[in-house]
């Protein structure tokens, strides 16, 4: 492959990342807003925008759109609006990074309508499996006694299982597959131009997904669950409070006393300084 | 009362326009730069979120618990976080747990798995709201440095820096896309069940064709500025460690900073030391 590729320019990769960020990023920003409506038990939410970062993955460089899916919906939608929620963002981030990638890479030539359907439900169904097991890990992991509450365990699975094939028959077909179908050969030669780029051909693809790839993404999702495990079973570094229960209330008083004494001390910094300002 | 709930459904629909939202965001990411959290050195402020976004997740006490959860929810107040973030957050806690709380009745659960859901509500609540103080209190320029002093790639703390700028604009744009659509279309009418389904397919679908010109124009846009960068010697600016020295020798620890932290730490540890008594 020594032929030029499509977004093989390092500034031109800068402008799709660019791209996928800032309209992916508006786009979960509203679905953050927009209220969820039930009917019964079934939950419609229009879970995500997904068909944008998978158009753009389709038509220009795989990762370049997949990285900036996943920054666009951490800043706009977690960190503008406040709902950063720490460990969980990472398995997000990840998940929609691979999910964008491999839709992208499996389309070689964008107005092949069959292989980009494909490629845009096999992107939302891993995007969203990942997720699923992920969810059920992380409330196993949060609740203590997770068996022995009764009912718990089945609910959750349940909801769980449910959300996943609800979001991808509902969300997936009518959120992904079809706006993907649409724009796809809508934008096809149209928007490449307007990036300085030739359109993605069966030539300049990059080469198809090999044995290769497939074991990089396989390795990258087993990071994904594994980075997520461990940061779940993070619990383990922390039990170490059992070793010394027998003296926490010592360790207690004493680290209240450090607190006390590194406050006087910060007071007394602080008075000083204000007359420092002063004098100046 | 049929009359009441038109003005309230009306008024809050009102409220819930294009405008209100970008002015909501924009509000939470400017308009509040004279608090106490703003002026915070964010490498400390990252330091002390980073404790209480992982610890509450390890500990079941819930003593500890709710101690952390007042503390953070006194430094929410003191950000003044714009009214639409609590909003969202209320919302996301209580429809996360309070969801899985009706489920686990259906599948013959008793009250028991009250008090666990309540931990776990607790906990995804002292983390979020950590997570707000932090990210809506601090200016987007201060947090993109305190990000990037920590090691963060250059791309994170480029993408906050872009994204709060760019975001008003490609409101206003995706709005005006949307309006044109609306003058031009063709609405079915809503009567019936079937219709109103239709009118909601007809909306989905102006969404989804609103998004053809708006990516066009932002793919012109986004090509502008990576020029506008390529000539500022961006990514070169961006792997030189002269520059990035630079760009963050601004951030200074001061006294009131590590005041923060201690105060913290002495209400943590009164905490821990109510727990270990009772």
């Amino acid at each position: 492959m020594v032929k030029k590729q499509v977004g093989m320019n390092q500034s031109q990769k800068l402008m799709v990342f660019v791209l996928t960020m800032s309209l992916y990023g508006l786009a979960t920003l509203f679905t953050e807003l927009i209220p969820k409506f039930q009917v019964g038990i079934v939950e419609f939410s229009v879970e995500f925008f997904l068909f944008i970062p998978l158009i753009l993955a389709i038509l220009f460089d795989p990762l370049s759109a997949a990285l900036g899916a996943a920054f666009g919906e951490l800043i706009f939608s977690e960190i503008m609006l406040g709902q950063f929620g720490g460990l969980g963002e990472l398995e997000k981030f990840i998940t929609v990074t691979i999910g964008v990638y491999v839709a992208g890479r499996l389309v070689r030539n964008p107005l092949n309508k069959m292989m980009v359907g494909i490629a845009a439900f096999v992107g939302t169904g891993i995007q969203l499996l990942m997720g699923t097991v992920v969810d059920i890990l992380k409330v196993q992991f949060a609740i203590e006694d997770f068996e022995a509450v009764a009912g718990l365990p089945e609910s959750v699975y349940f909801t769980e299982g449910f959300a996943f094939f609800n979001d991808l028959l509902f969300s997936g077909i009518l959120f992904c597959l079809l706006p993907t179908l649409f724009l796809v050969p809508k934008l096809y030669g149209k928007i490449e131009p307007l990036m300085g780029m030739e359109p993605r051909t069966e030539k300049s693809a990059l080469s198809n997904i090999s044995w290769k790839t497939l074991l990089g993404c396989l390795v990258a999702f087993a990071i994904a669950i594994v980075s997520e495990m461990l940061a779940e079973s993070g619990m383990e570094l922390f039990s170490f409070e059992a070793a010394w229960a027998e003296s926490k209330g010592a360790m207690a008083i004493a680290m209240v006393v450090a607190a006390l004494i590194a406050l006087i001390v910060l007071m007394f910094f602080r008075k000083t300084t204000e007359i420092k300002e002063e004098v100046r | 009362m049929e009359k009441f709930m038109n003005k309230l459904s009306e008024s809050i629909l009102d409220k819930f326009s294009m405008d209100f939202l970008r002015n909501q965001v924009l509000k939470n990411a400017y308009g509040n730069d004279d608090t106490m959290i703003a002026k915070m050195d964010p490498r400390i402020l990252l330091v002390w979120y980073l404790y209480f976004a992982l610890v509450p997740w390890f500990s079941d006490d819930v003593v500890f618990l709710i101690g952390c959860f007042l503390l953070v929810a006194v430094t929410t107040i003191l950000a003044k976080v714009a009214g639409l973030v609590l909003c969202l957050f209320i919302l996301g806690v209580f429809s996360q747990t309070g969801y899985l709380f009706l489920v686990t009745f259906l599948f013959g659960g008793d009250g028991s798995s009250v008090f666990p859901l309540l931990v776990l509500t607790v906990k995804v609540a002292t983390v979020s709201l950590a997570s707000i103080t932090v990210f809506s209190g601090l200016d987007p320029d201060r947090l993109s440095n305190g990000l990037m002093w920590f090691g963060c790639p250059e791309r994170l703390s480029f993408s906050i820096a872009y994204a709060y700028r760019i975001l008003p604009m490609l409101m206003e744009e995706f709005q005006n896309v949307l309006l044109s659509f609306r003058l031009r279309g063709n609405p079915p009418k809503q009567t019936g069940v079937i219709s109103k389904i239709k009118y909601l397919a007809y909306q989905i679908q102006v969404l989804i064709h609103s998004f053809y010109p708006l990516m066009l124009n932002t793919a012109k846009r986004s090509r502008t500025t990576v020029e506008a960068l390529e000539i500022k010697g961006y990514r070169y600016a961006a792997n030189n460690k002269i520059i990035k020295k630079m760009k963050l020798a601004q951030l200074k620890v001061q006294v009131d900073d590590l005041l923060f932290l201690v105060l913290s730490f002495l209400w943590v540890s009164i905490v821990v030391l109510i727990s270990t008594l009772i």
